[in-house]
């Protein structure tokens, strides 16, 4: 993601923004946790979908994944209304159809967040999901991001950089890195002036901060 | 309308099975199936399907085996009750009487999913190929034994694809399949003993005759969409088969074909189904079934549809016990030959245009 400045002279700015979408990136109460033999780091929410539904049994980087699931309870009410748009009824029902055909298994599924912690943190290739809080000794979080196929990662509203008048007039440009941290609903939690010039870095935290 | 006071309890079923996962891109599993519905099924426990999966990537996988035919929303599971409202599905589409004919092949499937680009949802493909299993009590074997041909065998080979595809709105799944057959059959003209000789006095020919048959062409289409939103569950189906089968009839004691002729038949079906969970314990539905047995005739006569109009009721009593309550309110029974639950050996005095049925069905899985 770029932040793009014209100056009345010609001059480009640019910041660059690192943009770290945290774990909770879309659903609030759910973090989506896997076992270390897995290698992303990051994980879009089609592929959960696709993983949980057995329709694909490896990631984007050709990890093997294993999904586990949690028995009931409001984190697991979340995962399904936020990643699999069904009800547990009806993915029960999924599964069933997967099992009695022969094409896919009933997959884990464990009674508390400490339970799926446990599992997935000595079952190779296990991805499954616990609450926001909850302790994740032994696994790794895996980043979630929308697909650049979901579409869903819209621009609410752009706001361009002031450009400081003394820099202008000094003809003075450049690019800056930020690291911004967004939250699901799209307010800015935090920005961090990662490299460029200070007076245009402080121009694009203001920027981004609005 | 025919009527009847006795229930009956012979629509029983019952499949076990087990499956293990060898690697991570390995699985062999089987299930064992049985069932019991009238003359049909009888407790003859067969191999429901077993077989081994091997997925290359998520694109690309192969099965081998003995494997559940992908064709429509519900062929490769209509017999899990569990998964369904209904405690009949739509007959027009899924006949009970004729599950062997589409239900599983002897072969081998290529199958699996690739993500659109551009926000247009998941596209999952099956091709196959294979034997169609031999079935020597299902529907068709007892439609021929009613007008007097006892089959010993009837079967052949079978291909197909299907492709169903996920669609960006949210719980919206439209496909199509195409399968095809090439089925052979042996037969003979049942002799007096069975006391139905209608076939043997139809071809001027004596009991004992032999007949044989063989597909030219036996094409399905089916297209299908489900729609699932919250509680609410909309699905319809409509399926084409086309049949031209070629029949010859000849004595033992000759060498030449005594009679011969094309059965040409073009069947079209289709049903619209709503289902709505009113609470955890509780769903009610409703579908209405049409049948034509040959789109070239006139559909009018009950001789070429049956038509079903339907009301359903399905309690879960706890999360691995359930029981159904349906109501059918049928018309029609469609020709012998098209297999959908009317036979002249149940039925000795003839059918009458209107059938009500009432349907009670309770199951446990594990």
């Amino acid at each position: 993601m770029k932040t793009v400045m014209k100056n009345p002279n010609g001059l480009l700015v640019i910041a660059s923004l690192t943009i770290l979408l945290s774990a909770n990136a879309l659903a609030g109460d759910v973090r989506i946790i896997a076992n270390p033999s897995v290698n992303a780091e990051a994980i879009s929410a089609s592929e959960i979908k696709s993983v949980f539904l057995q329709e694909r049994n490896s990631l984007h980087d050709g990890t093997h994944v294993e999904p586990v699931l949690s028995k009931g309870g409001p984190t697991h009410e979340a995962f399904l209304r936020d990643y699999l748009g069904r009800n547990d009824d009806a993915l029960q029902n999924y599964y069933r159809s997967l099992v009695f055909t022969g094409k896919g298994s009933m997959p884990k599924a464990l009674h508390s967040d400490a339970e799926v912690v446990a599992y997935v943190a000595k079952t190779r290739g296990a991805i499954g999901y616990v609450s926001a809080t909850a302790v994740v000794d032994g696994v790794k979080t895996l980043a979630v991001y929308q697909s650049e196929n979901d579409g869903a990662r819209k621009l609410i509203s752009r706001v361009e950089p002031v450009y400081p008048g003394i820099l202008q007039s000094n003809h003075i440009g450049g690019t800056v890195r930020l690291k911004v941290t967004i939250a699901s609903n799209g307010r800015v939690e935090g920005v961090e002036l990662l490299g460029g010039n200070p007076i245009l870095g402080e121009a694009a935290i203001a920027a981004v901060q609005k | 309308m025919n009527t009847s006071n006795v229930g009956s309890g012979e629509f029983t079923d019952f499949g076990a099975n087990a499956s293990v996962q060898v690697t991570d891109k390995f699985r062999i599993g089987a299930q064992f199936y049985d069932r019991n519905i009238g003359e049909i099924g009888k407790w003859r426990p067969a191999v429901d399907w077993a077989y081994g999966d091997y997925r290359f990537k998520n694109w690309l996988g192969i099965r081998g085996g003995k494997i559940k035919t992908a064709l429509g929303l519900y062929n490769d599971t209509q017999d899990l009750g569990l998964l369904q409202t209904w405690a009949i599905l739509p007959q027009a589409i899924y006949p009970l009487d004729l599950r062997s004919s589409t239900i599983s092949h002897l072969g081998g499937d290529i199958y699996g999913a690739l993500k659109l680009p551009k926000k247009l949802g998941t596209l999952s493909y099956t091709s196959y190929a294979g034997g169609r299993p031999q079935d020597p009590h299902g529907g068709f074997v007892l439609a021929l034994a009613s007008v007097g041909l006892t089959m010993h065998s009837y079967g052949g080979w079978v291909q197909g694809e299907d492709l169903r595809w996920n669609t960006p709105v949210k719980g919206l799944l439209v496909g199509a399949s195409f399968m095809n057959q090439h089925i052979t059959g042996d037969g003979v003209l049942t002799g007096s003993s069975s006391g139905i000789t209608y076939l043997s006095g139809l071809l001027k020919l004596p009991v004992g005759s032999l007949e044989r048959e063989h597909s030219k062409k036996d094409d399905y289409y089916q297209y299908y969409v489900e729609y699932a939103w919250r509680g609410l569950r909309l699905d319809g189906e409509y399926r084409r088969e086309f049949r031209d089968e070629w029949v010859g009839y000849w004595e033992p004691s000759s060498t030449t074909m005594a009679v011969t002729f094309d059965a040409i038949s073009d069947s079209r079906a289709w049903y619209g189904a709503a289902a709505y969970r009113v609470s955890k314990r509780l769903e009610l539905g409703t579908y209405y079934s049409r049948f034509i047995a040959d789109w070239r005739k006139d559909p009018s006569p009950p001789t070429n549809h049956v038509y079903d109009r339907v009301a359903s009721a399905r309690i879960d009593l706890t999360n691995h016990w359930y029981a159904k309550i349906e109501g059918h309110f049928m018309n029609g029974y469609g020709a012998f030959d098209s297999i959908r639950g009317f036979y002249g050996q149940q039925n000795p005095n003839g059918l009458k245009p209107g059938t009500n049925a009432l349907v009670v069905r309770t199951g446990f899985n594990f």
